[in-house]
């Protein structure tokens, strides 16, 4: 599903190079519940962008269901994510002048799908994350928690085969940050969605199926787990 | 539509800056129509002073005349008059002889209590001249003279007030005759004109055809045929018409329009035209300014938001699309406001106007109106207003937009 091979990205930033990801290889599976975990520095945000396609790699090749990454135009990037990609981010980023349903059916809108079809997919996927009865509600009436679940509703309301998040209980006490690692795991399982999230919360990584350490741009450790 | 939802939904969010910045549209959109609105009052009233007081709608000189016109020559004049008049009138146009000639007013120690002289043009009009002119309800004080009165003159009121003149003031005229022979002759005020030209009241003085006539030798020439095109009829049209006709009794005039005459006025309204498009300019610079850096405020604001939904696969051109709809509804706003203030501005200028008696007495500004300045409605000006405002809004909100998207997701999102 996912392949990393030899991947190096390098920054320059006047006489100073880093090199965050030196010649990383990895390979996901699909309907993995991987993490990504180190600490700052260590590479895992370079690693989630390279795999959103939200950036571009200096060395190596990244494919996606079997299709290079690196030779992609910006423009190709753009339609790959919208079709292949769901999005969690630490901030949860909703669009604070939209109700919880625009802000999930927003990823559905991109897609041009018709009124209806939006309406049915949309609602129902915020039953499924809990938000039954809150559609009509502008994300600051509602709860981190619940901000978040509208995040992840949006991601997975197109149905992607991959969903990328970033540190996605950062921003909630440890409470909902379970229910909200609890939700995503269901969604895994039910869904079969891949899910490849960075983190350095110990609890997190306790709930990862497969966790990749990294250190200093390189996979210090993959491990995988039962469930 | 979900773009258009989104952009208005964005309006709201910063609902007083959207204000502010409609409202700045508003102010200037509202100022250059009630700019416009003045200048084309001022241009069609002028129009119409200046055919009804000055040159009429067609005027028919010899090519001589026409080509010296400056040192208004009597030795160009028409020589047969009449037979072109007999034309006219077949034709049904209302025509009248005048000859206009330069000469000095000379201004006498007892009357006035200092010698001196001033250049003046003088018209002689015959007692026919209110089928054409409307001199008739613009005598201020006194009276016209009489066919055949030959020391009997009309002076404009402005004219006669800087000279000193009075009902009943005595001048002497100094010019020079048909021949070149010198000739001077006094002439007693019997009219004081008040018309809506500021020009004529400031310059005019006029006397009697017949007495014109027997002092310069003129043997029944004159120096032009005026003539009325009534209001409905295109004038150049007619001017074609008749041109071939008149030529063919008088091969030596030329037929010429009221635009051919005034083009000093018409120069200097076109350069009135050319600042009232300055102003407009300027006004929408303005609007662009504020309107950009809304926008650019906008996109400092939501980078964030723009690079998350850039994130999630929105193209480029699209989003660009939300940004310039949310501009253009900024500019429609202002637009609908701008396009009610400037209603509101017009119905005064039109129905009230701005009285500029204080300055129009002394200063010479070409137009031909009267002490009060009316609007004048342009439809064509209304929707250039509503269409420039919004569309300057949706350009000016390119360049912000565009370089928010340059900006790499990755730094805009910080973390992912």
């Amino acid at each position: 599903m996912v392949r990393l091979e030899q991947v190096s990205r390098i920054y320059q930033n006047g006489q100073s190079v880093v090199k965050a990801l030196d010649g990383v290889s990895l390979s996901v599976s699909g309907g993995e519940f991987l993490s990504i975990a180190g600490p700052s520095g260590s590479g895992k945000t370079t690693m989630l962008n390279l795999i959103g396609c939200l950036d571009t790699f200096d060395e190596g090749e990244l494919y996606i269901n079997g299709r290079p990454i690196g030779g992609m135009t910006n423009k190709e990037r753009t339609a790959f994510r919208r079709n292949n990609l769901g999005f969690i981010f630490q901030s949860y980023n909703l669009i604070p002048v939209l109700t919880a349903f625009e802000n999930v059916s927003f990823p559905l809108q991109l897609l041009k799908m018709d009124e209806q079809r939006v309406k049915e997919t949309t609602l129902r996927i915020l039953a499924e994350v809990g938000l039954a009865g809150l559609e009509h509600r502008r994300p600051a009436e509602l709860s981190g928690g619940q901000q978040q679940r509208v995040a992840i509703a949006r991601a997975l309301v197109k149905e992607p085969k991959i969903v990328l998040a970033d540190e996605p209980t950062a921003n909630l006490d440890s409470k909902t940050g379970e229910e909200i690692l609890a939700l995503m795991q269901t969604m895994n399982e039910q869904r079969g969605t891949t899910f490849i999230f960075s983190t350095h919360d110990a609890m997190v990584m306790e709930h990862a199926r497969r966790l990749v350490m990294l250190h200093d741009g390189t996979v210090v450790s993959d491990e995988r787990r039962g469930s | 539509m979900f773009l258009l939802r989104l952009a208005a939904k964005n309006l709201c969010r910063y609902t007083r800056r959207t204000i502010i910045t409609a409202v700045a549209i508003a102010v200037g959109i509202a100022m250059y129509l009630a700019v416009d609105s003045m200048l084309l009052g001022a241009a069609a009233e002028s129009e119409r002073n200046l055919r009804w007081y000055e040159t009429a709608s067609l005027r028919i000189h010899t090519a001589t005349w026409w080509q010296e016109r400056l040192f208004f020559p009597l030795g160009g004049a028409i020589e047969e008059p009449e037979a072109i008049l007999a034309l006219l009138h077949d034709e049904g146009y209302h025509a009248v002889k005048r000859t206009r000639f330069g000469a000095e007013l000379l201004l006498g120690y007892e009357e006035f209590g200092e010698d001196g002289y001033i250049p003046v043009l003088i018209t002689a009009i015959d007692t026919n001249d209110d089928t054409v002119y409307r001199y008739g309800t613009a005598l201020e004080e006194g009276r016209f003279f009489q066919p055949g009165e030959m020391d009997g003159i009309v002076l404009g009121s402005w004219l006669a007030e800087d000279i000193g003149a009075t009902i009943g003031s005595s001048l002497t005229v100094s010019t020079r005759g048909k021949g070149g022979f010198f000739e001077a002759f006094d002439v007693q005020v019997v009219g004081l004109v008040n018309c809506p030209n500021p020009n004529v009241n400031r310059t005019l003085v006029m006397m009697d055809l017949a007495a014109a006539d027997q002092y310069l030798g003129m043997e029944g020439a004159v120096t032009n045929i005026d003539i009325l095109v009534p209001e409905r009829q295109d004038i150049e049209a007619v001017q074609r018409a008749l041109a071939s006709k008149i030529g063919a009794i008088d091969p030596s005039v030329v037929l010429l329009t009221w635009k051919d005459l005034a083009q000093d006025y018409l120069a200097i309204a076109s350069s009135k035209q050319g600042g009232s498009a300055l102003i407009l300019f300027l006004i929408f610079i303005i609007a662009a300014v504020g309107i950009s850096n809304t926008m650019l405020m906008a996109m400092y604001e939501r980078g964030t938001e723009i690079a998350m939904m850039r994130a999630m696969g929105m193209e480029e051109n699209r989003l660009q699309a939300s940004f310039l709809v949310e501009a253009g509804l900024i500019g429609a706003l202002g637009s609908v406001i701008g396009i009610a203030l400037g209603v509101l501005a017009n119905l005064y200028l039109v129905e009230v106007g701005i009285d500029l008696s204080f300055m129009l007495r002394d200063l010479d500004m070409g137009f031909r109106i009267p002490s009060v300045m009316h609007g004048a409605w342009s439809l064509s000006s209304f929707v250039i207003a509503a269409i420039g405002g919004t569309a300057l809004s949706m350009l000016s909100a390119i360049i912000p937009v565009r370089r928010a998207l340059k900006s790499p997701i990755t730094t805009a999102l910080v973390r992912l």
